[in-house]
């Protein structure tokens, strides 16, 4: 078992993160992201309508 | 023909190794890249075939105080073509 | 170098977290499920009582019973009860023994420093011991019913919530100014580990409560079934709901107001969402994004967590919904809190706190039963902590499929089970198997099933009550032990703890409150009170 496991670090420590690039360097928006962010609104939006028609405690009841 | 190997990253790259196999690389993309060369160059992979590698993520990389919250980060199957 | 991966779908049963918290939960539930063959082999877990330094003629709160064995009061063999009794203060050490042995075996299958960690549990757990001690002062737990009964004229009228701040504040303490001793701490202070370890406890209380109930009239014990039969499908839809505005709406105020790169978005678009750390390493890992981003969102995520904790709490009860609907402040907890530990902690917080403020405000006309706003709190977390695998699982593959495009990957449909949160197995497990036993030999609370009842009822307290209050309380102080405010301060989150910020307040906790009002509006806990 290595020293970084032990001491709880993991084989990730602070010297060697390459953290740079986490913040900066934003793609442009793709319209894939569009149908992701469009797509779950519509999940959400079915399973709202559905879940207070059957939830019995919903603000329906 | 299947091919099993750990990946882990360490900070800059990342790190796919296998039996007397290790290829590191930036991106998963190149990663990607260079393992199917080494394992063309080789003769592991044979020109025309398909080898599937399955890549372990190695959960030791993400620190301890955060593996109590989640324990597994990804597995990932690749298809490399000679 | 050792690895870990995960490669079968058995992996890490006996080496994670997670597993153990199932294990350990089990073990002790699986202890108090013997009462009903009236085995009593669980008495010993201790509790504390209000206490006072001088307590008046007649009244209560000697010190010297400030804690004792919960057998002396719940076990129903006659033997039991006595032996249970005469344990006193010595049930601490009891305590500590029997979960000395049980968390040692975990640390040490775990692969964790198992000196380290001895020594950091004996002495978290006798802070925290303490810190319970100092909080059921009654100046700090009574309550203007029961005050006269300690001889005070005042109390901060906090009930059990006092010693739970307490243990986060003298945790905080310690993380923040005393690092050396934190560090000294850091192989047992686990959190995460505790609170699924008491949300398995947890389902033993959900199972329990009708038959709690059911003591009080046969009507009751149903009517408390049916509501955390409801509590379960409520939860399941208004979590999913929640989420899947949170999601996008996180994921688009990052990518266009922030200007954050889309993996850092999704990341964050989880962590912030709801399920905190969990989900920040699942997203992270399902746009193949690099360790070093979900470890960021993550130390983000815990610290933000603590301060919700702090604030909600006392803003659901004091300000909205307060007394008037319960279950909706529950709920909403449930979706704003991140991390299990902080939102359990902050549900059990407003469980003592609102039932508190029933009883004062209606002079002891209304008493609900312990655990059910906790229990909400923790329902919606559940399922959230379910979906995100699924979630997790559709995003890998659009990232995969969709944006990276990288030729010949494919996403393993094992991942899915990798990701599901195993202590929610060992939730399930136990309430439905104290639900089993209330409808099953139990027969509903019937004359005829009721003396199995309360053989049961003298297994299922001391892990309910006992254990489960006691894990809580290791988890605030756990919580407050790894939080230094400081990594805040630390430049490289500049950006995200602003994102991080506006979401939370001015998107997540709103559009959390009105689905929790959707969904649990009207919801009303049964009045043990009769």
């Amino acid at each position: 078992m290595s020293e970084e496991f032990k001491s709880g670090s993991g084989s990730l420590t602070s010297d060697s993160l390459e953290a740079d690039d986490v913040l900066a360097g934003a793609e442009p928006w793709d319209p894939v992201e569009t149908k992701l962010v469009l797509w779950s609104l519509a999940i959400a939006a079915v399973v709202l309508v559905i879940g207070l028609f059957v939830v019995p405690s919903s603000v329906l009841h | 023909m299947n091919l099993d190997c750990v990946l882990r990253h360490d900070g800059r790259n990342w790190v796919a190794e296998g039996r007397e196999l290790s290829v590191a690389a930036p991106t998963l993309e190149e990663l990607d890249q260079r393992l199917a060369e080494r394992l063309r160059s080789s003769g592991q992979l044979a020109p025309g075939k398909r080898l599937q590698v399955f890549m372990a993520f190695d959960n030791s990389t993400i620190p301890q105080w955060i593996r109590q919250y989640a324990q597994h980060y990804f597995n990932r199957i690749v298809t490399v073509t000679g | 170098m050792a690895t870990m991966t995960n490669r079968k779908w058995y992996t890490g049963m006996l080496s994670q977290e997670d597993w153990w918290a199932v294990w350990m939960g089990l073990f002790f539930f699986g202890l108090g499920l013997l009462t009903c063959f009236n085995i009593d082999v669980i008495g010993w877990v201790t509790y504390p009582t209000k206490w006072v330094f001088s307590p008046p003629e007649g009244g209560k709160g000697a010190i010297s019973s400030a804690f004792y064995a919960l057998g002396k009061k719940y076990a129903y063999d006659p033997d039991a009860k006595a032996f249970y009794k005469g344990l006193g203060w010595w049930s601490i050490i009891w305590t500590y023994v029997a979960l000395t042995v049980v968390t040692t075996v975990g640390a040490a299958c775990m692969k964790w420093d198992v000196k380290k960690f001895v020594q950091g549990w004996t002495v978290l757990f006798f802070l925290t011991i303490a810190v319970w001690f100092v909080g059921h002062h009654a100046f700090f737990a009574a309550t203007i019913i029961n005050k006269h009964k300690y001889g005070l004229d005042f109390s901060l009228s906090l009930g059990g919530g006092a010693s739970f701040i307490l243990a986060l504040i003298v945790g905080l303490i310690i993380g923040n100014f005393f690092k050396g001793f934190a560090g000294f701490l850091s192989e047992a202070a686990k959190p995460e580990w505790y609170i699924k370890t008491a949300i398995v406890f947890l389902g033993v209380k959900v199972g329990y409560l009708p038959i709690k109930a059911a003591a009080t009239s046969m009507k009751l014990g149903k009517q408390v079934a049916g509501l955390t039969g409801d509590l379960f499908f409520a939860g399941a839809v208004a979590t999913i709901v929640a989420y899947m505005v949170f999601w996008p709406g996180v994921y688009v105020i990052s990518r266009k107001i922030f200007k954050l790169p889309r993996k850092t978005a999704a990341v964050l678009g989880s962590g912030i969402s709801i399920c905190g750390v969990s989900a920040a390493v699942a997203t992270g890992g399902a746009v193949r994004a690099k360790p070093v981003v979900s470890i960021m969102v993550s130390a983000l995520v815990v610290i933000w967590a603590v301060i919700e904790l702090i604030i909600l709490p006392g803003v659901f009860t004091h300000i909205w919904p307060g007394t008037s609907d319960p279950l909706v402040a529950g709920s909403a907890m449930g979706m704003a809190v991140k991390t299990d530990g902080a939102d359990a902690a902050a549900g059990e917080l407003l469980d003592e706190f609102l039932r508190t403020k029933i009883a004062t405000e209606t002079n002891g006309a209304v008493q609900w039963p312990e655990g059910i706003i906790t229990t909400s709190a923790v329902m919606t977390k559940i399922w959230i902590d379910m979906f995100i695998g699924l979630w997790a699982f559709v995003l890998a593959m659009v990232w995969v499929y969709k944006i990276d495009r990288r030729p010949g990957e494919t996403v393993p449909a094992s991942e899915v089970w990798h990701r599901f949160p195993k202590f929610v197995l060992g939730y399930f497990a136990a309430w439905w198997i104290y639900l089993a036993i209330f409808f099953g030999p139990g027969h509903a609370g019937a004359a005829e099933g009721m003396t199995l009842l309360k053989m049961a009822k003298a297994g299922a307290v001391p892990v309910e009550k006992g254990l489960r209050k006691l894990f809580f309380m290791l988890t605030f102080m756990s919580l407050g032990v790894i939080t230094d405010f400081k990594k805040l301060k630390e430049a490289q989150f500049g950006k995200m703890v602003w994102v991080y910020f506006v979401a939370l307040f001015l998107f997540i906790i709103p559009v959390a409150v009105i689905i929790a009002y959707l969904f649990h509006h009207g919801m009303e806990i049964p009045n043990m009170a009769g």
